[in-house]
Formats: structure tokens, sequence, C-alpha cells
């Protein structure tokens, strides 16, 4: 992925934990990343890309810096701007790039274990057991 | 370019297409000759791992995130030896005599519907889980409901042997939901019918078909090797879904005589609910959806379902971000799920068209009265959350990430009309309906009421793009009951000839 420092700098804003991921995970993270990426229109990777130039540059505008280097709660409130811009566009493009950093992180196998998600194939035996 | 030949030819396997192989399988003893052609892949046993990531990419189309064209709703359908029986809930119910009158087709009779509905019930194993089978999830939603004086039943489930991994939406690991992978098509084959998986259809012309065979690297090898394939049938009957149906047959030029062909599309545009508690309740052990509130159907157009999803697919579909979003997510053991769904209504604007590659677009606009009705349905939902004994609540269109219990008074104002914002909020289907609508005439329809293409006597339709408005209810045992009837005009057909 083009901008993948930028995609970075905003996923760890989506998911703060993907800050504290070792440098194994954070891998696995993005390659699931890429994964689905790979499997869509060139067009949907082109928008990403303009997308997370949007969101890099356009706070030079008001904060005088671009995203990366805006403190925490600054990235905060640019990217919960665009999550109620005003136009279904951005909405929608911010939605998406959400899904991407939400795939990246609960989608690695070691994932559900850290957020009590210990589902079984044999279900009913431990909810009889309850 | 391989050449082959068959008296039917079904493309799509799902709950149609199934369907329709399995009722007409009994020609092959007469020496008919009859193809299933299957885009997706028939899984290993093994395969089916409940992992939710490598599951979602094997068994649904776009690894269930198809978007619209706008890209405000997600359409999750499957792609698999089977369709999307493989991955949906296994909730079985017959519609409704007045949902059927409001559909209005000339020669669709409900007591012809219902008993054909009550074939497939009993054919796949529907019945009640036992008590003891049924989880917190489940039972906080009935027991809040019942209290709150909401009218709540229990959710028919067509499964056999279910042991309660609460993966139904990612394959059954346990063999034991009964879509037309274990039940109709194994009995077609069993009979003569051949299925071809990994075989996708571009296009037909006259009684003749464009398919190619891939290998996706899972799954069973198809019947055919991978490559183009020409082949002729004196019958076809398209059965790929409401997005791939209406797609193939206006790649295949039918969009100039009928011109309702990819319209009427609905979809009952749904979004989760997720209610915490403070102690840990069972949630993902157990089937995952018991319970149903139809109190408010007639009234405000919406239904409440019970549900629980996967990591993944609930990070999506919780509006926000940040440290908020992952508190909540770390509860996943403490979460009750609600899916509220809007009955929407049939509108010729949206509509499944083609883009210049003959892939399918989605164009669907939320109507005014589905975005009222899911916005009171979040309201509901959330009084059903704080009776059940949650103390906070998530709902995707509230002025806050959280509703606390107590600000219960408060939720008509935190939960606002405008706050359904398309875009923002995850809106998704995975009961998608319309598309070649059945009908009298070739004006505003596709197909009459026993799934003929208007005007092409050896094309007909069979799956869930025939319903001229939607279901109000689960679609899947409504479309394998207008299989049945397709199938019974296919097999006059036939014996005319």
């Amino acid at each position: 992925m083009k901008q993948q420092a930028i995609f970075l700098a905003v996923a760890e804003r989506v998911v703060p934990e993907m800050a504290g991921l070792g440098r194994r995970a954070r891998a696995d993270a993005l390659a699931l990343v890429e994964h689905q990426l790979a499997a869509r229109p060139e067009r949907v990777r082109r928008e990403l890309a303009l997308l997370l130039t949007l969101i890099r540059w356009a706070p030079a505008i008001r904060y005088g810096r671009p995203f990366e280097r805006l403190s925490p709660d600054r990235q905060d409130a640019v990217l919960a701007w665009l999550q109620d811009a005003p136009a279904a566009k951005l909405r929608a493009g911010f939605w998406g790039l959400k899904t991407l950093a939400f795939l990246g992180y609960y989608g690695r196998a070691e994932a559900p274990e850290t957020i009590n998600y210990r589902p079984s194939h044999d279900g009913n035996t431990l909810l009889h057991a309850r | 370019m391989p050449d082959r030949s068959f008296d039917i030819v079904i493309i799509g396997s799902g709950a149609g297409g199934g369907t329709v192989a399995k009722e007409l399988a009994p020609l092959c003893k007469d020496g008919l000759t009859i193809a299933v052609l299957e885009w997706g892949a028939r899984l290993k046993e093994e395969e089916y791992t409940g992992r939710e990531v490598e599951m979602a990419d094997r068994l649904y189309v776009d690894s269930g995130g198809f978007l619209t064209h706008d890209r405000t709703m997600t359409l999750a359908f499957g792609r698999a030896y089977g369709g999307s029986t493989v991955v949906y809930t296994g909730t079985s119910l017959t519609m409704p005599e007045k949902t059927l009158a409001r559909w209005n087709v000339e020669g669709l009779a409900y007591d012809d519907l219902l008993r054909r509905s009550r074939k497939y019930l009993d054919e796949n194993s529907v019945h009640l889980l036992d008590p003891a089978d049924i989880n917190d999830n489940n039972r906080l939603f009935h027991d809040a409901c019942r209290a709150l004086g909401y009218r709540v039943e229990q959710f028919p489930i067509n499964v056999r042997g279910c042991l309660g991994s609460s993966l139904c939406n990612l394959g059954c690991p346990n063999a034991a939901k009964m879509g037309t992978h274990r039940v109709q098509l194994p009995e077609a084959e069993r009979q003569g019918v051949t299925v071809v998986t990994n075989c996708r259809v571009s296009r037909i012309d006259d009684r003749t078909l464009r398919a190619t065979v891939t290998d996706p690297g899972f799954g069973l090898p198809s019947a055919w090797a991978p490559g183009e394939y020409r082949i002729r049938a004196k019958i076809v009957v398209v059965a790929a879904g409401a997005v791939n149906s209406p797609a193939l047959l206006l790649r295949s030029g039918l969009g100039r005589r009928l011109p309702a062909l990819g319209r009427y599309f609905t979809a009952h545009p749904a979004l989760i609910l997720v209610g915490e508690h403070p102690r840990p309740i069972t949630n993902y052990y157990g089937h995952p959806k018991s319970y149903y509130c139809d109190h408010f159907a007639e009234s405000d157009g919406f239904l409440l379902e019970t549900c629980m999803y996967f990591p993944f697919v609930t990070a999506k579909n919780l509006a926000g971000f940040g440290a908020a979003h992952s508190r909540l997510m770390a509860a996943m053991d403490r979460m009750q799920m609600i899916l509220v769904l809007a009955l929407d209504p049939a509108e010729a604007g949206n509509r499944v068209t083609v883009d210049g590659g003959g892939h399918p677009v989605v164009r669907y606009t939320l109507a005014d009265q589905t975005r009222r009705a899911l916005v009171k349905a979040m309201r509901v939902s959330s009084r059903v959350f704080f009776a059940a004994g949650a103390t906070r609540v998530h709902a995707p269109a509230g002025r806050r990430f959280f509703i606390e219990a107590a600000e219960r008074d408060q939720i008509d104002e935190l939960i606002p009309f405008d706050g359904l914002k398309p875009g923002k909020i995850s809106i998704t289907s995975a009961h998608l309906m319309g598309g070649c609508r059945m009908g009298a005439t070739s004006s505003d329809s596709v197909t009459n009421a026993w799934g003929e293409v208007h005007g092409v006597p050896w094309l007909f339709v069979a799956d869930g793009s025939l319903f001229p408005r939607c279901s109000e209810i689960n679609p899947y045992v409504t479309i394998m009951a207008l299989a049945d009837r397709v199938a019974e005009r296919v097999r006059e057909r036939i014996a005319q000839a």
C-alpha cells in the first residue's frame, strides 16, 4: 500500500491498541489489509490513496502541520470531523478506512483472545456448563 | 473452447438453484441431462474452520463486503456450493398471508405457497431449539421484550445435530445447518444431476451459455477443468441471487426488452446495536439467533432479531473509533446484540445495473420511511437492552458512543432522526430481493408468477430476485417455495416438448 505510514498513523487512532503491536503482529495486520485491497478494483486503491493524502495534508491548513505531526487529540478531532463530514462520500470513505483498520487489528488470529471472545465448535457443552 | 450440452442448466446452487436441481433430478432417470453451474467452491469438511476472515474470504462475494454504488450499504451474500444457505443463520419462516397480499402477484396464491414452504420446513429439519440450548444473549432479549409488552417469537431453525458453535454465518463447522449443500444438492447429485463448481456464467445467448471455470485454491476440484466453456441447453434456470441474476440477464442483453430488469431491488437494510452487561453472559456459546420481535412490523416497518457476530464484523458495525470503541470491543463476553431490520419499499430507482466490465452495480437509496424505521428500531432496541439489565448501550445513530442506563428516559433525544447519516453508520443487508420481479406484463416485471421470463419461453428465474416487494421475513423458505413452482413449470415445458 502506498502511504503505509499515514495509514498506520490513522489506524493507531482508530484502534489505539495498534500502537502496542510488535513487529510481527503489525506485519500480520498490514498483510490482512493488503490482501483485501488486492482483491478490489484499482479504483478503490486510488480512492484510498486520495483519502489518505487528504487526511495527511488538510490539517496543515488549520493546524499548520500534517496529520502525523499533530497531537493525538488533534488527530482525533480531524478524524471525528471526517466521520461526520457534510458529504456522504467523505463519511463513507472514512468508514472504509476505519474498516480496514479494524480488519487489520481484529482480523488477526491472536485478537479474539484479547477481547474475551473464545468460541468453540461445541458451544453447547460450554453453555450447559455455565 | 469445449462445448457441453444439457437438457436443463441451472445457474446457482443456493436456496433457489439447489431446490430446482433436486425437484428436477427425477428427470435424470428418464434420460434427461441436468447441470448446476455454481460460481463458488465446494468446501472440504475440514475447511469449515470458523476463522472469521478466512471463512469470509472463502464463502462470501467480496469477503462479505460488497458495497452499493455510493458505498453506504454493505451487501453480504454467499458464493459457494449451497450459495447463501451455507452462511445464513438458518431461521426458517413462512411468509404471512398479508405480505403475499401486498405482493399482489396474479397467479400466486397463499395456500399454494404455504404448502410448498411447509414441504421444505420438513425436508430441512426445521424445528424450535430446546430451551436448554438457548443462551443468555437470546433469553435476555426474550424476557425483556415480554416485560415491555412487545410480541416476541422463537425462530424455527434448519439444523440437525447443532452443537451451538455460533459460527453459522461463517459456515457451520459441525455440518449441522441443513442448507442446500447438505440436503437438496446431494440428493440431486445422487439422482444424476451434474454440479460444476468454480464455474461463473458470463452471458446467456439463445440457449447458449458462456462460462469460465477457475481454481480458487481451496475446496474440492470442480467437475470440469479450468478454462472457458460454451454450454448449450434447452432450458436455462437462473438462480444466481438478487444481485447476480439481474446482472447476468443485463449482460445478456435482456434489459432492452424488459425495462424492469434490475429494478425494485429491496434489502431489509439492517444495523447492529450492542448492550453492555456488568458481568459476562453466554452469547457466543449456543445458536446465535433464537428470537425475533415483529411487534412493530405493521405500525413502524421494522423487525428486531437476536444476533451475535464476530470480532471484525462487530468492530466495523459500531459507529465511532478510538478508546471508547476499544473498551466496548474488549467486553465481547459481556455484549448483548440486537439486529434491526427495516421493511423497505420497492422503488424503481433502487436497482442492479452493470458497469462497462459487466460487473454488478447496486444503486440503492434509503427511503425516508426506511430511515425513520431504523431510528425507531434503535430506540426500541435500547429500551430492550436496559430492560434486560444492560448498563449502557451503543446505538450507531446515537449522539454519543454510549447511552448510560441513567439516561434511559432520554432515549428519543439521544437517538435523533438526523443521527442516521448514510456513510457514517454501517448499514448492511443479507436479505437481497427483487431485480427480476414477478408480474403480469413485460412493461413492469421480468417474469410471470412461475418464474418464466416474459417473451423467452426457455428461460426461467428461481431465486430471491423474483420478489416484487420485500418478504418482511427472512426470505429463504419463500425462495425455495417459489423455486418449487419454477421446477413444476419446467417439468410441464419438458413434457410438452
